[in-house]
């Protein structure tokens, strides 16, 4: 094993991000909406909530809560311990910053004991290779291949920053974990539709973004260059569109940014024009010129351009009034049709660059690539790191369906514990008193758990299927 | 080629006529998957200014793509070579089958190819370059095929090629999408097919077009990943729709996996050759030649070169006037912001390790220029996180590997520089003001010589723009030392540039 003194190499750029924010400094906007929703749940331990676990915390979570049965499951994709399981690499990350790689387990329990026993402030998923991981040491180092991996997404509010005026930094609110939701229905329709995948998950990361996990039998066995086509595929805004303030997009749209363009548009008023409203002139904003500019020059005619600055200079409006400004003035400047198609082309763009989803395109290439565990603890924020479906709600609660998911009332370390100290079995009858409770039905984890165990029952009946079919035909050919 | 089961004395065949029928029957056509290896004999004459022949060709490839030349521009420069070293000429159309003259060449094509399989199966990075120009010089043969011969080659191996041509009624139920997303393609096969610039087709013509004439295949998307990544293909269910003006580009990759798996059976097979002593010096020699045009950072570790190189001195004018302008760029931003980016951590650290900064003094100078100003990164913080990455580099943790400071390809083929970040080719990253300030604190300020540079790097040609900054800077000691310098070298190394910079200083 490798114990390295800072996480080198390929996690690096999550692991940095993550650890640099233990503390909490810098989320006033999650700490104050935590204390508004918390206000009718019981005050049980409040100091708790939405706070850095400590490790008797961490310790507390694996031992009782963590559901390792179904990630196990997940990843093993049979009953009984495969080489898709024992074979796969798990990474820890410890308090002191260390990364320790190239870890393995046989089986469940192996897994669940040794995460308990080393108490690691997370653990990431990384790929199945050829040969035991943990016994890299003792083999020649061709034998150790990297054979397949889940095929992951990682979308971060981060990289919206540019966009988004609600929040900055590690902070987010409901307003901007809209973008994250609009981009799981993008990312969901494409790698379906168009990819023809099946069985993939997201997955909150524990603090502002998502995860998405392909967890197909195909796509698990994509090569390095499929992988890379599949985010250039995707990845339709680009980091230098973004520096750039341009699209360079073909017309007629791909249907794939066409498919996007339409789940996009209903919503741009909404999030963009009322919520974010980023061209609101108003409030001082400092940067308010460079976004003005920003939209001006998705516009074609200089004239067009020149005509709303003035007007925009001269008197204060909203985001939603310039949208309509463009149109109004379009009306008196543009004279041809060919124009008039240019500034619809041009309107369609500033949707998509301002709503399409922005990946972390790195995490999706390689194959070794390790990326953090569902079911975590976030080391920062203590939130677990929950599936969710993008379209629904798992938790009965009308307010939050607008969002799929909330990341604000998201399960929460503090208050798991709580949920368990308060918990005095469901009242009603005791009869059924063979069956134990399990932890984790104790609390708010349940509809996620079962979510996910869900997820990956559908998944592995399909792989036993794909089994049984092979070893039927290969009777036959005996 | 070898016979591996009979005596090398036993059983000549010089003067009899060939009895493997197959050889023949693949000379009929122009252009071979190469799939059936030859068998008759040759002599090592023959063996050598072959194989030597083929070479320069890939050669002159190899040196096109390190100048990003476009695969038009590429064809521009290989085509006389072809037509010199290894011509391929069509069937005549009287006679059915191909005069010996003819056969000849293709005899000397197919033979050359097998050879330098032989010289270029023994490591990844031999094997990989190897196919990547191989497959440069198919794509050219192909567009020089007539659309007959096109056909006939298809036709041929027709069996080995996993397409499915979908069927008229799919075609017409997918069409909107099908055109949406292949119509700009086929548009520009159908502009390059008629050769005319000014061939302009209406956006309903297209689709008519589309509609009645264009077939489409349909294969998994994992086959054909560039068309995948540049969105120039209908993805449904799983599966990737290519409008058939594009099955060149399917033909090679078919090319480049039969290539791959039979490099790899060569290689396992060099055993049973390493009794031959005629051939191996051969071989040897052949790939010497081949690998000369790479950067050798193993002559570099000498002693007396990076003797005076430590951590104060790279900061000095009187070294960091050798830098290219990537690492002056590189070194700028880290002097002046106390941090750098992954990548661009990455890039000067092996860049100075190639100059021959020695681990610890690399030590000294990256915690000094990340901790000295007043920006928060601390002792503690640079041992934290960036320290293992630094040693990492000299191979001293992880898998050990001691890396070799990247090539201007390797520099290319990195994602660009985002913001904030300063790694990459100035020549291709910066603006072009700033790449002017850049040339002139170079002290390149001439407006004809600038304008060059410019004109280059308006071609894609940036090593080429870093070769012309190279001799307009070195102008004096390139005039003294004329006589031993290797003159018109092309630079693809940024530690090239930094040695033959030194050296000449040293020779003047």
């Amino acid at each position: 094993m490798t114990v390295a003194t800072s996480s080198a190499g390929l996690s690096s750029e999550t692991g940095a991000e993550d650890t640099s924010s233990t503390t909490l400094e810098n989320t006033p906007t999650l700490q104050s909406f935590t204390r508004d929703s918390e206000n009718d749940a019981d005050g049980g331990a409040p100091a708790k909530k939405r706070a850095a676990p400590s490790s008797s915390d961490m310790l507390f979570y694996y031992e009782r809560l963590l559901p390792f049965r179904y990630i196990f499951q997940w990843l093993n994709h049979s009953p009984k311990p495969s080489k898709d399981f024992t074979m796969r690499e798990f990474a820890f990350e410890f308090r002191s910053g260390a990364y320790q790689r190239y870890n393995s387990f046989s089986n469940q329990d192996d897994f669940k004991k040794s995460v308990v026993n080393a108490n690691p402030m997370r653990f990431e998923v990384g790929a199945v290779y050829s040969a035991n991981p943990k016994e890299r040491k003792n083999l020649p180092k061709s034998a150790l291949k990297p054979l397949s991996k889940e095929l992951v997404f990682d979308i971060d509010l981060t990289d919206y920053d540019d966009i988004r005026t609600c929040c900055s930094g590690t902070a987010i609110c409901t307003k901007c974990w809209k973008f994250i939701q609009v981009a799981t229905k993008i990312m969901d329709a494409s790698l379906r539709e168009d990819f023809g995948f099946n069985h993939l998950i997201w997955i909150f990361s524990g603090r502002r973004g998502a995860h998405c996990w392909v967890s197909d039998k195909r796509a698990r066995a994509l090569d390095e260059n499929s992988r890379k086509s599949i985010v250039e595929y995707l990845d339709v805004v680009g980091k230098h569109n973004v520096k750039s303030g341009k699209l360079n997009l073909k017309k007629p749209y791909h249907p794939h940014i066409e498919r996007s363009f339409n789940i996009l548009k209903d919503q741009f008023a909404t999030i963009i024009l009322r919520e974010q409203d980023p061209w609101n002139t108003y409030e001082n904003n400092t940067e308010i010129d460079k976004k003005l500019d920003e939209l001006l020059s998705f516009l074609p005619e200089k004239a067009l351009q020149e005509e709303l600055r003035k007007h925009w200079k001269s008197s204060s409006s909203n985001s939603l009034t310039k949208w309509e400004d463009i149109n109004v003035f379009a009306k008196r400047t543009l004279k041809s049709q060919l124009q008039v198609n240019m500034l619809n082309d041009a309107k369609k763009d500033v949707i998509l660059y301002f709503m399409y989803p922005r990946l972390d395109m790195e995490v999706s290439k390689q194959v070794i690539h390790l990326l953090k565990s569902p079911f975590c603890i976030h080391p920062g924020t203590g939130n677990v790191c929950v599936p969710f479906d993008p379209l629904k709600s798992l938790v009965d609660n009308d307010e939050d369906s607008d969002y799929g998911f909330n990341p604000m009332t998201a399960p929460n370390l503090g208050q798991l514990q709580t949920e368990i100290e308060n918990w005095t079995g469901n009242g009603s009858t005791g009869s059924n008193s063979g069956v134990k409770t399990l932890d984790y039905e104790k609390t708010s984890l349940k509809p996620y758990v079962d979510y996910f165990a869900k997820f990956v029952n559908g998944l592995n009946q399909e792989e036993l299927s794909v089994k049984r079919e092979r070893d039927a035909s290969d009777k036959l050919d005996f | 080629m070898f016979r591996q089961n009979k005596r090398r004395t036993a059983g000549r065949k010089n003067f009899e006529p060939s009895i493997f029928q197959g050889v023949t029957q693949i000379y009929n056509t122009r252009l071979s998957f190469y799939d059936i290896p030859p068998i008759d004999e040759i002599t090592l004459e023959e063996f050598e200014t072959w194989a030597i022949d083929r070479l320069k060709i890939l050669i002159e490839i190899e040196s096109c793509g390190l100048r990003s030349k476009s695969l038009r521009e590429t064809e521009q420069v290989i085509k006389p070579l072809l037509l010199k070293y290894l011509p391929l000429n069509p069937n005549p159309s009287s006679s059915a089958s191909p005069p010996a003259s003819v056969i000849a060449e293709r005899k000397k094509d197919h033979y050359s190819h097998f050879i330098l399989r032989l010289v270029f199966c023994r490591t990844e990075d031999l094997r990989r370059k190897f196919i990547k120009n191989e497959l440069v010089l198919f794509k050219i043969r192909y567009n020089m095929l007539q659309p007959k011969e096109q056909r006939e080659f298809i036709a041929q191996y027709s069996d080995k090629l996993p397409w499915q041509y979908i069927s008229q009624d799919e075609k017409l139920d997918i069409l909107d999408d099908l055109f949406a997303a292949t119509s700009s393609t086929v548009r520009n096969s159908l502009v390059f097919e008629s050769g005319d610039p000014s061939f302009t087709i209406s956006r309903d013509q297209l689709y008519q077009h589309i509609q009645k004439s264009e077939q489409f295949i349909k294969l998994p998307f994992e086959k054909v990943p560039n068309l995948v990544a540049s969105r120039s293909v209908l993805l449904r269910a799983g599966s990737a729709y290519i409008p058939s003006t594009l099955q060149l580009n399917l033909l090679s990759i078919e090319y480049q996996d039969l290539l791959t798996t039979s490099l790899i059976r060569t290689f396992q097979s060099m055993p049973r050759l390493e009794e031959d002593d005629r051939l191996l010096p051969l071989l040897n020699n052949l790939s010497a030649n081949s690998s000369s045009i790479e950067y050798d950072m193993s002559s570099k570790f000498d002693a007396e070169n990076a003797s005076d190189i430590n951590a104060v001195s790279v900061t000095t004018p009187a070294v960091m006037k050798h830098y290219p302008m990537c690492a002056t760029h590189l070194q700028g931003a880290l002097m002046s912001k106390s941090h750098l980016k992954y990548q661009g951590r990455q890039q000067l650290q092996l860049f100075l390790k190639g100059i021959g900064l020695s681990i610890d003094e690399a030590m000294k100078f990256w915690s000094y220029q990340f901790t000295k100003s007043n920006s928060g990164i601390t002792m503690e913080k640079f041992n934290k996180e960036y320290k293992y990455n630094l040693r990492h580099n000299y191979g001293l943790e992880g898998a050990r590997i001691n890396y070799k400071p990247p090539d201007c390809s390797r520099i290319l083929s990195k994602p660009k520089p985002g913001k904030g970040e300063s790694h990459g080719c100035p020549y291709r990253d910066l603006p072009l003001d700033s790449l002017i300030t850049n040339l002139n604190e170079m002290g390149v300020t001439d407006q004809v010589d600038i304008n060059m540079v410019v004109d280059d790097v308006g071609r894609n040609d940036y090593t080429v723009a870093c070769t012309r900054v190279f001799e307009f800077t070195h102008k004096q000691e390139l005039a003294k030392s004329k006589a031993t310098s290797s003159e018109g070298m092309h630079i693809n190394h940024p530690n090239l540039y930094f040695d033959r910079s030194r050296q000449l200083e040293k020779s003047s």
